[in-house]
């Protein structure tokens, strides 16, 4: 693995790709991929149109045994949604067959034309030991060919360019169990150069809303937060104390470490609120971006307080699993409340 | 979140120097990418179900020397898979990976069932009919 810090690749066919740091990984890729077709777009702006935010909690889909809370929408569909807002072309794919994944791949990157994979972490030897667990759902872009096997850029991970072997590849990208990738790779054929980005906007927006507000299930949107706000509460009476913890931090894991972006979500979705308010020079999206980042705050807040829990779990600290769930409680309470707003605001707005 | 209140906490063990992007406030309120070291509340999360892994495939490494189990229990935990995951990379059926993880089931198996297993678990099949004697280092 190199370790100079390389941020600009030349592609089979001569053409340039610029590596730039991304948040979170199915925005950054979507970002990256736009960008080499020549739409200049930032990442919290994919984000919002793509309708990235979102919770669900899952408790009939098991992770090392333990029920999923998510705080973004599946993996896959931030991409497909900005597309098609931006009026894009896309090609993707998934394969039966390994050896037919891994020579489309190899096609479409001599030709010029960079890929974004979807894989498993555990089998990425560039990830660091630490991060490598069974995990299905993590998006980096091919660029070419090489004698290592394959250059990538990872825009979520590495500030710079790297490679991974070609084993690596083949392991990550057909990797069985959970959400199995089976070799989807995507890119986009074609977009339009000026897309309509405030129409986007609008769409994306009001289906946010819809998703935050409007599924009639009690698991997902602002009513799954109050739901596992609730559970967390019951949870040491239920459970005892230890296993309440692991549970706990089952969700901090999936909120902040994996990438799945509690807070992270939040403040990339007030940029994306900033960044649309400039668009339309609306103070009211302004304001609702302040107070995002303000929910962002209080998610954070939630991290600190329950790690402190976790951390003296032998002892008991002052800290309780009521303030914890209040905490999670108070986000729902204001997320509702912003949505509604938003929904309001969205609804003047004019493409 | 302001630009100077994003964690940059760093624990080389956990991050290897790799820094994850943030959105964060300017002076000006305007949001910026901010490059983080890491967080120590991640760290900790993260510690924990790495150690949870780590002392399961400990465990699963005494029952194999004990005899209890057969060697591939210990590299199925080794690669965080479950019966059914490793039954779907090798294809085999899920009851009969199960009926494997007893050692004296194990060492009936014939080469192409073991090949098999190695191939899926990315070990040789030298490897996968014994475990490390010592606890594997971190």
């Amino acid at each position: 693995m190199t370790t100079e810090l390389i941020t600009q690749e030349t592609l089979a066919n001569g053409r340039t790709y610029i590596h730039r740091t991304a948040a979170h990984c199915e925005t950054g890729v979507t970002c990256a991929l736009f960008r080499d077709k020549g739409l200049e777009i930032s990442e919290p702006m994919i984000f919002g149109i793509g309708s990235g935010i979102f919770f669900g909690h899952l408790p009939f889909i098991k992770q090392t045994g333990l029920p999923i809370s998510t705080f973004r929408s599946i993996p896959g569909l931030v991409f497909k949604k900005a597309a098609k807002r931006l009026g894009a072309k896309v090609f993707r794919k998934r394969f039966r067959n390994q050896q037919k994944g891994m020579d489309e791949l190899r096609r479409v990157i001599r030709t010029g034309q960079i890929a974004a994979v979807t894989t498993n972490v555990y089998w990425l030897s560039f990830f660091p030991r630490r991060y490598r667990f069974n995990f299905s759902g993590h998006n980096f872009i091919v660029l070419y060919e090489n004698e290592n096997g394959f250059r990538i850029s990872d825009p979520a991970l590495l500030e710079y360019t790297t490679d991974c072997s070609t084993e690596d590849m083949e392991r990550a990208r057909f990797a069985r169990g959970p959400m199995e990738p089976r070799g989807l790779m995507y890119y986009p054929i074609s977009i339009n150069p000026h897309p309509d980005i405030r129409k986007a906007c609008i769409i994306g927006m009001q289906d946010t809303c819809k998703q935050m507000l409007g599924i009639p299930i009690p698991l997902f949107g602002v009513k799954g937060m109050r739901h596992v706000a609730q559970k967390v509460i019951k949870w040491p009476e239920k459970l005892g104390y230890i296993e309440a913890c692991r549970q706990l931090a089952h969700i901090l894991r999936l909120q902040e470490e994996m990438g799945t972006g509690g807070a992270g979500f939040r403040y990339m979705f007030a940029a994306f609120l900033q960044e649309a308010g400039e668009l339309f020079g609306s103070k009211e999206l302004n304001e609702l971006s302040n107070e995002m980042t303000a929910i962002g705050d209080i998610w954070r807040e939630f991290a600190v307080v329950s790690s402190r829990i976790i951390k003296q779990r032998k002892t008991k600290s002052e800290e309780t699993f009521e303030k914890a769930g209040g905490l999670m409680l108070i986000c729902a309470g204001r997320e509702e409340e912003l949505f509604k707003n938003l929904r309001d605001v969205v609804g003047k707005l004019k493409a | 979140m302001k630009v100077n209140e994003v964690p940059q906490d760093d624990v080389f063990d956990y991050s290897e120097g790799i820094k994850k992007g943030n959105y964060a406030l300017d002076d000006k309120g305007k949001y910026v990418m901010v490059p983080s070291k890491g967080w120590v509340i991640d760290e900790m999360i993260n510690r924990m179900a790495y150690d949870e892994y780590k002392a399961k495939e400990e465990e699963t490494r005494k029952a194999v020397l004990a005899g209890r189990k057969s060697p591939l229990a210990y590299y199925m935990e080794l690669r965080q898979m479950t019966p059914e995951i490793l039954g779907k990379t090798a294809g085999i059926a899920t009851f009969r990976v199960k009926r494997h993880l007893r050692p004296e089931i194990f060492t009936k198996l014939k080469p192409s069932v073991l090949e098999a297993y190695a191939k899926a678990l990315a070990i040789t099949t030298e490897e996968l009919i014994t475990v490390p004697k010592n606890p594997r280092e971190r």
